[in-house]
């Protein structure tokens, strides 16, 4: 009895949990279409009722009734596909500073608590979606975002969203959904060397494992055993040292697909592999390792790569020619994966590049599926999203011609049940990606009056380095990032034997950049100007 | 597009070796300079499966193995250097003073450049290292350079592991500009160098206690307490390697004086040191290295870059060698490498050493040091088929590196590369070249 | 303290070194010797008179002087002594230590400064050089874009003075040099032309500050302009006295050099040089000889080939280049006949190689009245080694700097000794 009175309550707890969470939106039929959704067979005419933001029914057109509350879509001549899903991007986050804590210094084993804080960081908490890049994801057909965080070793953890408009609490599907893992270094202090970073990646892993074991020992048996001193770094990264939650690595070359592999061996880690442009270079060895790949669709020759030193042309020609083979020849030797934007600025070259590594030789069908039921699997979410089916979230993307064909244009996108219209751009005007590198005459307007420098940008991909050079001294721009069109950069200098932060912001015009700098107890504005080339 | 392709595959040919051989093939009527065995003034080299299986004349190949004409030409053991930072992303940690935790092996980049550069030298075998930047450094990796290969197949697994040490200058930072208000580093002085690699040594003993009495612990299992194992660190695991025999040092060393000391440290807590590395004023403690059976990496004559290197003169290779002392050359650039056998041949020039002794300072002695001279380092039966081939003697100034062979596989052919360029510039002209002919 | 006493030992061995003068005027006589003189044909079995700083005669059939100190020289061969296009020598001995070097002036625009006057005869370096066969070198400023003026010395001497053999040789200006292996990129255009124009507005206004001097002198009515020290020392240079010593390296840059080197109607010198072979026919058409920097560098870029530098004098010499080496170091100016050797093994025909570091460098420079060759009337700068002079093995027996037969240790030997004889005493 008692049990029965439980099930009816859960159900009607249920019930009601459903209907109220998503009595958002109108209910809609989509007429007419053919549906391409692998790995399910193609719909040549087909139905697909949309009701309360998940796909209520789909089917052979005449074979399923169409609601009388529904807004009919007439789609003759249009495809529907699932909505795409990016496994892996660094949009939508607002420049955060650096923390200002110190990276664990030279002696870190002696002093846990001075860890960086990395992967305590929820990218939640620093999400900034702006209008303007979901337009831009929802034009190429984007409905589904991983978005990670991007700085330190320790990253922070990621979350998924699906972008459905402007608040996030309504756009978040998992939270978190894996830790972020870099091949990178630390500025300052220890590790500033890749040699430095796997020694700390290996020493993290192996204190957590004795963190927790302790812990869990002394929980159990607490006398004449001195508890553990409370340690946030170790508990963060406990569930995934211990409990083999998710690590997602960033892997930018062909080596660091094997570090990461080694570590997860060595450490029994639950992987996946992000990044991997140069992932066709170690086929034999992920196909060994069975690990998941987030395959970013970012050209770009890493700056270890042979191809990057042997002078420009070869590396233009590789950018061109050879990375965008990358998912092709993966395919080829019978890798599985998802496809990323990872180190792509903007949604319009992130397009470029999914038809580059098609016309490179990667089945359409393949860069379908990479985009959708994959990744989906890979992040465990298949059963409510990645395909068109009855009962999952209703991401659809309306689309005249093929999605992947540089001629197909979205018209109408359905994020979790919400129609977005996609406005028609004029052919003409692509939308440019910015670039910063090059010279800027820069001036900075303080109270206490003006001053002239020089800046030199160089830029590859969203991440921009460079220098800063004044009558004062040379600086080196640290954590400089080009989001769209905001530029922030920081740089330390040394004045009167203090060391002074400062952090630049400024938004990107073409030829002039203008924004503001924020040092410790004031704040000044910058505007520059481009110095044309003399070439 | 056409075009576009034959230039890729001109890249290719510089990074993986078209040329292979399978490991099999027959080298014929060169002159061998076997380094321990004589000269052989005409002869073949057959190699099966990339060992050297004969050495002789007029040797009959079993079929399908390739032969390469070498008359006229010189044949030796491919040359070996012993102090590199190549094919690494990466040299020093600087973040901490002590990093013995760091190893070589996780930051290996077998696309760096230096690797052909070195090949185009003659050069099959380096053991590449951390810097010098801290007093213990980092775990070395001895490699082959095989261009093309992934670096894992690169791996000499049978070389010794070694451990970096750095005395003197640049530990203590002497010539380091600091920044205002920027405090020195310590150790900033020899006697701070000393002090803390003594005191790691030590930290490194307690630990090993620390873990044997865990262990005794664990095995009596009458105690009721819980006992938890002590935390593994792995600087010191390093450090308790170096001192259980697993790992050997190389010390990076200028003065004499600093040497002694270091010797002195490795008496005191039972370690093993392979190799001290650049060691200038060698010649003024050969009495001390030959007692020890210590070998020395040194430069043959870069000098006077900075005030420890005031007193390192060309001389002393081969003084050291005369001494009894096993010496080797190496370059720790990746420019000198490609040059180590003119060195070889100064040493002939300042001390008079024979063509054996000189060609062993780039051949045998390094191989030795790195404990693989059961396998590389001379041409013999057995060993395996590491060569470079060069178009006079190769201890002549107007030698020329053509062929590097490793394992019976060609990694550099400078015949081939030639051809390739060739083509590859009438296909891809540059713009406007005036020059003509190579 | 005792780095100190250290050095204190090192100058009193540099100076004992000197210690062996001998009387002037003094008659020499090497016999028995093999001649390679350079200008002229190989002698097998010859003689050289060497009278007071001069070759008085040479060649065979010559009748030995009453009274002359006589050098058996059997089995040796004589050589002119090598000339080193472009080094350090004297003006830097620790590379690492500030106090010790004295080639770079602070700042961008320094023509008024003479390497030569910053000369320290006991450096340790020169008895190294020298007696590896090399008399005489170009020491040479760097750093900045003009860096100031060169000279010409004789690796011997007690003073400054004693050892210069003509100063200034040439106003030393330096574009980026496309340095450092495969992995930069080479070529950027804009910064060699835009250096030079900066250049061309810095000779204009030379120019100008000579004509108001000159009105001024006229006419005194007219002010004298105020003494420009960097001006005064360009005039030289504009008037095509002082040649222009362009350190140069990729192939726009040396385009480049060439129009300015046309337009200015300078004499110039071409140094570094890394990318000529694409454009050796430009640079012989042009006149301009070439004076290689090191070539123990790695190329400017991986598309010129692993061997680029090696190859670069060989077809540079083809295509009619006047061409000399230099070590570009005070270190290892040692190394000089090496780098000739080098390309030899890549394609430059071994006489000229040999040229490349006697009669060639003697031309470039003005001097090859004096030196270069083994000519009767020529300074007696002569080296009688084992064997070939460029090869790493052979061993230099006699050195001749203006007639004086010179002590051939150094810091290689003398450190030695010292050690011997703790190390080897019974």
């Amino acid at each position: 009895m008692k049990i029965k009175k439980a099930c009816f309550l859960i159900i009607f707890l249920l019930v009601f949990f459903i209907v109220t969470l998503a009595s958002t939106g109108p209910t809609y039929a989509i007429v007419n279409c053919r549906i391409i959704s692998p790995p399910l067979p193609i719909i040549e005419k087909g139905i697909i009722i949309i009701r309360d933001g998940l796909i209520e029914a789909v089917g052979v057109q005449g074979k399923i009734q169409i609601p009388d509350d529904a807004e009919v879509i007439e789609a003759e001549g249009l495809t529907a596909y699932p909505g795409l899903i990016n496994a892996h991007t660094n949009l939508f986050l607002e420049a955060v500073p650096e923390p200002t804590q110190q990276p664990a210094a030279s002696q870190a084993q002696a002093q846990p608590e001075r860890r960086p804080v990395g992967p305590n960081l929820l990218v939640i908490d620093q999400l900034k979606p702006r209008k303007t890049d979901l337009d831009s994801f929802h034009k190429i057909g984007v409905t589904t975002v991983l978005v990670a965080p991007q700085r330190g070793i320790f990253a922070g953890q990621s979350v998924l969203l699906n972008l459905n408009g402007e608040k996030i609490e309504e756009m978040v599907i998992k939270n978190p959904v894996a830790l972020h893992v870099q091949f990178i270094t630390e500025r300052g202090g220890y590790p500033n060397s890749l040699m430095g970073t796997m020694a700390y990646l290996r020493q993290s892993f192996l204190d957590t494992a004795h963190y927790v074991e302790h812990l869990i020992m002394w929980k159990k048996t607490p006398r004449f055993l001195s508890r553990p001193i409370y340690n946030a770094f170790f508990e963060t990264l406990g569930p995934f040292v211990v409990e083999k939650k998710p690590i997602i690595f960033t892997c930018n070359n062909q080596e660091d697909l094997k570090r990461a592999i080694r570590l997860t061996q060595e450490f029994k880690l639950q992987a996946i592999l992000s990044g991997a442009n140069e992932a066709w270079r170690v086929s034999e060895e992920l196909k060994a390792a069975r690990l998941p790949l987030f395959v970013s669709l970012n050209f770009r020759p890493p700056s270890t790569s042979l191809y990057a030193n042997q002078g420009e042309a070869a590396r233009r020609r590789a950018e061109q020619e050879i990375y965008p083979a990358n998912p092709a020849e993966l395919h080829k030797s019978g890798l599985t994966f998802a496809l990323t934007s990872l180190g792509i600025n903007d949604a319009s070259t992130f397009q470029k590049n999914i038809q580059l590594a098609i016309k490179a030789g990667l089945p359409p069908e393949i860069a379908l599926k990479a985009l959708t039921v994959y990744p989906a699997q890979i992040l465990g979410l298949d059963s409510f999203l990645g395909t068109i089916e009855a009962g999952k979230i209703a991401n659809i993307v309306l689309c005249r011609g093929e999605l992947f064909d540089p001629k197909g244009q979205v018209e109408k996108v359905w994020v979790d049940g919400r129609l977005f219209k996609i406005e028609k751009t004029p052919e003409a005007k692509a939308p440019t990606a910015f670039s910063v590198a090059g010279s800027w005459k820069v001036t900075v307007t303080s109270p206490l009056g003006e001053m002239e420098m020089t800046m030199e940008l160089e830029q590859e991909g969203s991440l921009v380095r460079g220098t800063l050079i004044s009558s004062y001294g040379r600086w080196e721009i640290r954590d400089g990032l080009l989001s769209g069109q905001e530029l922030s950069f920081n740089i330390s200098l040394t004045m009167m034997g203090q060391q002074i932060e400062a952090s630049f912001q400024g938004r990107v015009d073409k030829e002039i950049i203008e924004g503001t700098i924020q040092i410790p107890g004031g704040t000044a504005n910058f505007q520059a100007t481009r110095i044309p080339r003399a070439d | 597009m056409k075009r576009f392709t034959f230039f890729i595959s001109f890249l290719f040919i510089f990074c993986t070796s078209i040329l292979w051989s399978g490991g099999n093939l027959l080298l014929k009527n060169g002159t061998i300079l076997t380094v321990t065995k004589g000269v052989i003034a005409r002869g073949d080299i057959l190699i099966i499966d990339g060992l050297i299986k004969q050495i002789g004349e007029n040797i009959t190949p079993p079929s399908g193995v390739r032969i390469i004409d070498i008359t006229g030409k010189y044949v030796i053991p491919g040359i070996i250097d012993s102090h590199t930072h190549i094919a690494l992303d990466g040299t020093n940690e600087t973040g901490k003073v002590i990093t013995s935790e760091v190893r070589m092996r996780d930051v290996l980049n077998a696309d760096d450049t230096s690797i052909f550069t070195a090949l185009s030298g003659g050069v099959t075998t380096v053991h590449t290292l951390h810097g010098s930047a801290n007093p213990i450094g980092g775990q070395n990796i001895t490699l082959k350079l095989k261009w093309g290969k992934k670096a894992e197949e690169m791996i000499f697994h049978e070389a010794w592991p070694t451990l970096k040490f750095a005395l003197g200058e640049n530990v203590t930072q002497a010539n380091r500009q600091l920044s205002p208000g920027e405090e020195r580093r310590y150790p900033a002085s020899r006697m701070g160098v000393v002090a803390i690699i003594r005191r790691e040594l030590e930290r490194a003993k307690n630990y090993m206690a620390q873990w044997d009495r865990y262990n005794e612990l664990k095995r009596m299992k009458i105690l009721n307490r819980p006992l938890l194992a002590p935390r593994k660190d792995l600087q010191l695991e390093a450090l308790a390697d170096l001192l259980r025999g697993k790992l050997v040092a190389r010390c990076h060393s200028y003065r004499a004086d600093e040497t002694i000391e270091f010797i002195e440290l490795s008496h005191e807590f039972g370690f093993r040191i392979a190799c001290f590395e650049h060691i200038p004023e060698a010649y003024k403690i050969t009495k001390e290295l030959v007692a020890e059976r210590i070998g020395i990496s040194v430069f043959m004559d870069s000098w006077a870059y900075k005030m420890e290197a005031a007193e390192g003169i060309a001389t002393m290779p081969a003084y050291c060698t005369q001494q009894g002392v096993l010496v080797s050359l190496n370059s720790d650039s990746n420019e000198r490498i490609r040059r180590l056998f003119n060195d070889a041949a100064k040493a002939i020039k300042y001390g008079g050493l024979s063509e054996d002794e000189a060609l062993k300072l780039i051949t045998l002695n390094p191989a030795i040091q790195l404990g693989v001279d059961k396998w590389v380092g001379s041409i013999e039966v057995g060993k395996h088929a590491d060569l470079a081939v060069f178009n006079e003697h190769p201890l002549s100034a107007y030698t020329r590196c053509d062929l590097t062979i490793i394992e019976g596989e060609v990694y550099f052919d400078r015949e081939a590369y030639l051809k390739e360029r060739e083509a590859a510039q009438k296909v891809n002209p540059k713009p406007k070249t005036t020059g003509g002919n190579q | 303290m005792r780095s100190q006493r250290k050095w204190l030992l090192f100058y009193l061995l540099t100076l004992l070194i000197f210690f062996c003068p001998l009387k002037a005027e003094e008659t020499i006589v090497i016999t028995n010797v093999k001649i390679i003189p350079i200008v002229g044909n190989d002698v097998e079995k010859g003689t050289i008179v060497i009278r007071g700083e001069r070759i008085e005669e040479i060649g065979s059939n010559i009748s030995i002087p009453s009274k002359a100190k006589i050098i058996d020289a059997q089995g040796l061969i004589a050589y002119p002594g090598m000339i080193d296009g472009y080094s350090q020598l004297g003006l830097s001995e620790i590379s690492s230590i500030q106090a010790t070097i004295d080639y770079r002036e602070t700042g961008r625009l320094n023509p008024q400064v003479l390497a030569t006057e910053a000369l320290r005869p006991d450096s340790m370096h020169i008895p190294i050089t020298r007696s590896n066969g090399i008399t005489a070198a170009l020491v040479a400023p760097s750093g900045g874009l003009i860096s100031g003026r060169s000279g010409l010395i004789h690796l011997y001497g007690w003073t400054p003075p004693e050892m210069i053999v003509k100063s200034p040789i040439a106003l030393h200006l330096e574009l980026p040099a496309a340095r450092g292996g495969f992995r930069r990129t080479a070529n950027q255009p804009a910064e060699g032309t835009r250096l030079l124009d900066e250049v061309k507005t810095l000779f204009d206004q030379a120019r100008l500050y000579e004509k108001r001097k000159l009105a001024a002198s006229k006419n005194k009515l007219i002010l004298l302009p105020e003494f420009d020290e960097k001006l005064e020392a360009l005039l030289p240079v504009i008037h095509g006295e002082l040649p222009l010593m362009i350190s140069v390296h990729s192939a726009n840059d040396i385009r480049a050099a060439i129009k300015f080197v046309q337009e200015q109607k300078v004499k110039a010198i071409f140094y570094g040089v890394s990318q000529g072979w694409m454009v050796a026919k430009e640079i012989a058409q042009a006149g301009i000889p070439v004076v290689f920097a090191s070539l123990h560098q790695l190329p400017p870029s991986w598309e010129d080939g692993y061997d680029a530098l090696y190859r670069n004098p060989g077809v540079l010499s083809k295509a009619g280049v006047k061409i000399a080496f230099s070590s570009s170091s005070a270190s290892l100016a040692k190394e000089l006949p090496y780098h000739a050797a080098k390309a030899v093994a890549f394609g430059l025909d071994k006489r000229e190689a040999l040229k490349a570091v006697t009669l060639y460098p003697a031309q470039i420079f003005g001097v090859d009245n004096l030196m270069g060759s083994l000519e009767k009337g020529k300074l007696a700068n002569i080296v009688l080694a084992e064997g070939d002079l460029l090869e790493l093995r052979t061993v230099i027996r006699h050195v001749f700097i203006k007639g004086q037969e010179i002590d051939l240790s150094s810091a290689y030997t003398e450190y030695l000794e010292k050690y011997k004889k703790r190390l080897e005493k019974k």
